[in-house]
């Protein structure tokens, strides 16, 4: 019995404190108006330059890729070209004259 | 001035008169009241996703003529459109987040649109990997695969009206403020000069590239028998 009420008086005490507690707690969770406070503002004005600035940058890089590509291409293209003829040159040296 | 070709010069005029008008068409359109200067992404966001559907299209085009005809003209002009549809399609996704990080407030979000075109995107970067390394088996397997990226596009198109997205619908073109029309139909004009520029420019190497490999394959006999 004795242990009983102990028990509820332990209960008692805690639900007392939490029901002292608990405005206190619901005022610290409140939002609280702060006058002059910084607000977070994007600015717009980088966004548009980056975005209008990537793409003309990407299709700037891929002409010189591409460019860079060709002028390769037709450089073995020349280089092959004059080697076929030197070897047919040297074919046609090598065939018997009349 | 024939090697350069006439269609060449005549598009490259057109797209430098493009250079010097379409900025001030831009700067001069009205701001969009919610929105504000961000919104002026717009003018080059939409027509470069509307040229990474353009090239995948092209790309599966030439795809269906080289899978089932054999035409090589036609893995040429595949060749050629899938690395543009990989350009714009890098053009759509770094444009769209920046103007997203102003609108929404977060540079991305997974929803229908941009996972889709993201998956879009992904699938032609795959398409060129097959492509440069997949071995002999390389053509054909890219070929496939930008079937698939066709079937993407009307996905990625829809998404917006299909399932709910933070991006804006389908309607926001037609229903365009009449103020805003010249500045937006002079950019995608633009975008579309600079698209067929590239395109022919990438072709004439794709051109060249199997020039170059048929005369090695014709000097290969040529020059055993000379040496």
């Amino acid at each position: 019995m004795k242990q009983k009420r102990r028990f509820a008086r332990r209960w008692f005490l805690l639900i007392g404190a939490l029901a002292w507690g608990a405005p206190a707690l619901a005022v610290a969770q409140e939002f609280e108006k702060v006058s002059g406070a910084v607000r977070e503002e994007i600015p717009a004005r980088p966004l548009v330059a980056a975005a209008y600035g990537f793409i003309w940058i990407a299709i700037l890089a891929y002409v010189v890729f591409v460019a860079r590509g060709l002028g390769r291409v037709r450089q073995d293209l020349g280089d092959l070209r004059a080697k076929i003829d030197r070897a047919v040159t040297r074919v046609d040296d090598r065939a018997p004259r009349p | 001035m024939r090697s350069v070709g006439i269609w060449f010069v005549a598009v490259a005029t057109a797209a430098a008169v493009g250079f010097l008008i379409v900025p001030s068409l831009i700067l001069g359109a009205p701001l969009e009241p919610v929105m504000g200067v961000v919104q002026k992404i717009f003018y080059f966001h939409v027509p470069s996703a509307t040229m990474l559907f353009l090239s995948t299209f092209v790309c599966a085009g030439g795809s269906i003529a080289f899978l089932f005809k054999g035409s090589e003209a036609g893995d040429r002009v595949a060749a050629a459109a899938g690395e543009l549809a990989v350009l714009f399609g890098a053009c759509t996704l770094v444009t769209g987040p920046l103007w997203g990080r102003k609108a929404w407030g977060v540079w991305w979000q997974w929803d229908a649109r941009l996972t889709s075109a993201l998956l879009l995107e992904l699938i032609m970067i795959g398409y060129l990997l097959a492509r440069r390394y997949g071995g002999p088996a390389g053509r054909k397997l890219s070929a496939a695969l930008a079937l698939f990226a066709a079937i993407d596009v009307p996905l990625v198109y829809k998404s917006v009206d299909i399932w709910r997205t933070v991006h804006p619908q389908t309607t926001v073109v037609p229903t365009l403020d009449p103020r805003m029309r010249p500045a937006f139909w002079s950019g995608f004009a633009l975008i579309l000069l600079v698209w067929a520029l590239l395109f022919m420019l990438r072709l004439r190497l794709e051109r060249a590239r199997s020039d170059l490999a048929a005369l090695r394959l014709d000097a290969e006999d040529l020059l055993e028998t000379s040496s």
